[in-house]
């Protein structure tokens, strides 16, 4: 298991590189440079010039991208054009705010998807399966901005303004550095129940969809009619014998929602004015911020490498049949 | 200037007669009120004296966050600019209602009759908020690195008139500069930095110091708490800021929060957690205004939006060709249209909030009969009936470059259909703002045309748009100048005479005017969004902020 997770992690160097490789191409492709981004009849050509130079985008291009690289490898990612301080500082404002969100989003959508996969599959055709199938499909279409919106034009408009005085954008209130301790994680908290709705809510109803047909698949299993047959309750035959076989396609899916979430972010932080990695990114390239794009993919790309390698780390935990060692 | 030319914004029913109506009505009445409640049910507020208007937090909603609010450090921004001025730190002078110089930080000043020495005195209570005395030796130390060719300073051409400074004693500094009209006018835009704190700071690392976004010192009427990036700034109510200068502010605390989003903007105001919403879009002021809660306060800005003609190509080289193409745009229902009539159609490049402004001047009219025949007198007939105009065998096309907002995106299709009508065939194309930056700046001009819109400086000086001697550089879009227009921008600066630089101004005006290098296409207005219970809030063409520090609300909202 080490020798794989580590060849596994190996490997995944020469890709990483590969693509903060044509992310440094493909941006300097891009027309347009950082001074350009906020051009000004007010500053004369010669500041420009001079800014130009304190940002070393007068230097040929290997030479910028072999000044990336050492930058990169001593960890501090250069200095952000736009915000005036080191890279590994923007980052490390906006990195844990992301995966607060997508972290609490990924485990909601696994535990509320698979559940409601369950239910579905142990009630298949009812009039609950076919509702939550038409639910389920209906909700998985929804863009995640357009559910955003439309969550946040409900929810801050009478009456539910009035009985539920949820918070509709930021990660904390006004008031939130005079509340006690208990009162900030409450406040957290609230803060987190829009956004983790809009961005999780399609891939629940896609994992549900997923659980129902893996459910049903090992119920029609004959260890399933055994275990029945033994005289077990149907509680235990479900969550004892059925759900651990069900579970294996489907934890196999948390890799390939990874990039999923973080796709999202993008937008609905941008909605819900969450200050996360999703609106640096989306507002650097804008501002042809090179460190602060290169980073941030970066980071994401480790991030979903790593999601990969957890999600079949995690199909070898669940499944014994499952052996990388030796392969 | 990232934010400006990248959007529009608007509000208010009716064309632009209307629009302009509204527009002088409001100017009257600010500068009629100067103190007073400039808007919105006075009936409550004046029950409610003044030793109960203090207290509360002001949340006001923003695009974008602050870049940072070190004044010497680029990048230069509308809002921040605004936080820098009238929150945080303090210009020697604040500007009047006719941008004239009003005592601030600089108790008083004596200028020498040819305007060539001037000293400052300085008022002797003003402190940092680290407890330090601010003094003459601050003013100077900003002086010295705005003018010092290793600070990127991004307004150094603020300075280019001042030549030296001395500090007299540390409530007075001289300065030495050659005539200048407006020579106090940088003084009320660039705030005076703590020498103390950035002093020992090399240049080359100016503009990455913390000083700029996380850990300010300031001495204005609110103080700096916290920033988290991308989430909000913090700054509290300065309780040692001078009682002369209107003592503390009413409010303790200012937070200017970053949304993004302009329906969450709009629902955030509406729920009351947000008291002003900066930059109203033209399609919220509806519904801002349907709201009793809510009011929209609207006023000129300094922006105007435009179609550049690059002259150095075939037709645009023409002028008739370029009045003609005016003249078939029909400006006000685009403005009616896009900015709900936020704004006004524009007359030429000096806009109403000018006190040069002539208000007897008319935009050229919109008249798609007049234009062809202006197009056939340049040699432009349909003679293929193909429905576009062609002259020598070749048909007329042009590429509209522009950045692809939605308003940008709307603008361009009316301007499209509207100069079918007259048989030239106007094809949109949108970049991103940096690529469009970049392509009309480069020196090949890969352009025909573009749409953009900005804003100018308060005092204008627009000899980078159009100087004969300058043609290269890379604010000269259209490639169009005229050495009479040269003589009269080149006496504007020095012109110490207010009407005679009126009439200088006006000149200048008429004549860009009259040559059409670019289609001015109308003044904008700028919008906010206020909750009522907000009170003691004005805005001009100075800025949303401007009266920060009297702000109050209304007990029962705190």
């Amino acid at each position: 298991m080490l020798r794989y997770t580590g060849r596994r992690l190996l490997e995944a160097v020469p890709l990483l590189l590969g693509i903060v490789t044509l992310t440094f191409l493909l941006l300097h492709l891009a027309p347009g440079d950082p001074t350009t981004a906020y051009f000004n009849p007010n500053i004369p050509p010669d500041v420009i010039e001079q800014m130009r130079r304190n940002l070393g985008l007068d230097q040929p291009l290997p030479v910028q991208y072999l000044d990336w690289l050492r930058s990169f490898f001593t960890g501090h990612f250069g200095y952000s054009f736009s915000q005036h301080r080191a890279v590994s500082a923007v980052i490390g404002d906006a990195l844990p705010n992301t995966l607060f969100l997508s972290g609490v989003s990924l485990v909601l959508i696994f535990v509320v998807g698979c559940a409601v996969g369950i239910v579905q599959a142990v009630r298949q055709y009812s009039a609950t399966d076919q509702l939550l199938t038409v639910s389920a499909l209906a909700i998985y279409s929804v863009p995640g901005f357009w559910l955003g919106l439309m969550l946040i034009l409900v929810v801050s408009a009478p009456p539910l303004s009035s009985w539920l005085h949820l918070p509709i954008s930021g990660m904390v209130s006004i008031n939130h550095d005079y509340l006690g301790p208990w009162a900030r994680v409450v406040d957290r908290l609230r803060h987190l129940v829009l956004p983790v709705i809009a961005l999780g809510l399609a891939s629940a109803a896609g994992i549900a969809r997923y659980m129902r047909g893996a459910m049903l698949e090992v119920i029609g299993q004959d260890y399933i009619r055994t275990a029945r047959a033994k005289g077990l309750s149907e509680r235990r035959v479900i969550l004892g014998h059925a759900l651990r076989n069900a579970l294996l396609p489907v934890v196999s899916l948390l890799g390939l929602y990874l990039p999923l979430l973080f796709g999202g972010t993008v937008v609905i932080e941008w909605v819900f004015s969450w200050p996360g990695m999703g609106r640096l990114l989306y507002n650097a390239i804008l501002a042809r911020d090179y460190p602060v794009v290169m980073a941030a993919t970066f980071l994401f790309g480790a991030l979903v490498v790593l999601g990969n390698l957890v999600a079949d780390l995690l199909y070898a935990a669940v499944d014994p049949r499952v052996r990388y060692e030796g392969r | 200037m990232k934010r400006r030319p990248g959007r529009f914004r608007a509000h208010g029913p009716g064309g632009p007669d209307a629009a302009l109506a509204v527009f002088v009505l409001l100017v009257a009445t600010a500068w009629a009120c100067g103190g007073g409640e400039s808007a919105g049910g006075a009936g409550s507020a004046a029950s409610v004296p003044d030793s109960a208007r203090y207290g509360g937090t002001v949340v006001i909603a923003g695009r974008a966050d602050l870049p940072g609010v070190n004044p010497l450090v680029p990048p230069p921004d509308y809002m921040a600019a605004q936080f820098e001025r009238y929150v945080l730190f303090m210009p020697l002078v604040q500007l009047g209602p006719n941008f004239e110089p009003l005592p601030w930080l600089a108790r008083s000043w004596d200028a020498s009759d040819d305007s060539t020495r001037i000293v400052f005195h300085l008022r002797d209570d003003v402190k940092w908020q680290d407890g330090q005395p601010v003094t003459a030796a601050d003013v100077a130390f900003t002086f010295r690195k705005a003018k010092d060719p290793d600070v990127p300073f991004p307004n150094r051409a603020y300075f280019d008139r001042w030549d030296s400074v001395r500090v007299v004693d540390a409530h007075t500094v001289r300065f030495w500069l050659r005539p200048y009209s407006q020579f106090m006018y940088a003084w009320s835009q660039v705030p005076i930095v703590p020498e103390h704190v950035l002093g020992d700071v090399p240049d080359s690392a100016l503009a990455t110091a913390p000083f700029g976004t996380t850990s300010p010192v300031g001495d204005g009427p609110f103080r700096f708490l916290s920033h988290a990036e991308g989430d909000r700034w913090v700054f509290e109510a300065n309780p040692d800021f001078p009682a002369e200068l209107g003592g503390r502010p009413k409010v303790d605390r200012l937070v200017y929060r970053v949304i993004p989003d302009e329906a969450t903007s709009l629902a955030e105001l509406r729920s009351g957690d947000v008291q002003l919403y900066l930059d109203l879009p033209p399609d919220q002021v509806e519904d801002v205004r349907g709201d009793s809660a809510l009011r929209v306060l609207s006023f000129p800005s300094t922006s105007y939006a435009f179609v550049a003609w690059n002259t150095r190509h075939s037709p645009f080289s023409d002028p008739r060709v370029r009045r003609a193409l005016t003249m078939a745009m029909n400006r006000g229902e685009i403005l009616r249209a896009v900015r709900h009539g936020l704004g006004s159609v524009a007359t030429g490049p000096l806009g109403p909030w000018h006190w040069a402004y002539d208000t007897a001047w008319r935009p050229l009219p919109y008249a798609p009969d007049s234009a062809r025949a202006l197009l056939a007198a340049a040699g432009w007939k349909d003679t293929d009936g193909d429905g576009v105009l062609d002259r020598g065998g070749k048909p007329f096309r042009f590429e509209l470059l522009t950045a692809p907002s939605q308003v940008r995106r709307d603008i361009s299709v009316m301007l499209q259909s509207d100069l079918a009508k007259v048989g030239v065939a106007l094809e949109p194309r949108a970049r991103d703002f940096a690529a469009l930056a970049q392509a009309i700046q480069s020196p090949r001009r890969p352009y025909d045309a573009f749409l953009l819109s900005w804003s100018e400086d308060l005092v204008i000086d627009d000899r980078d748009y159009w100087s004969c001697g300058h043609l290269d550089d890379p604010l000269q879009f259209s490639g169009w100048c005229d050495a009479a227009l040269d003589s009269v921008m080149d006496s504007i600066p020095a012109a110490l005479d207010r009407a005679r630089k009126r009439r200088l101004l006006r000149r200048y005006a008429e004549m860009v005017e009259r040559a059409q290098p670019y289609t001015f296409l109308f003044n904008e207005d700028r919008a906010a969004g206020l909750r009522r219970s907000l009170r003691g809030a004005e805005m001009d063409v100075r800025g949303e902020l401007r009266t920060a520090a009297s702000w109050w609300l209304l007990p029962r909202s705190r």
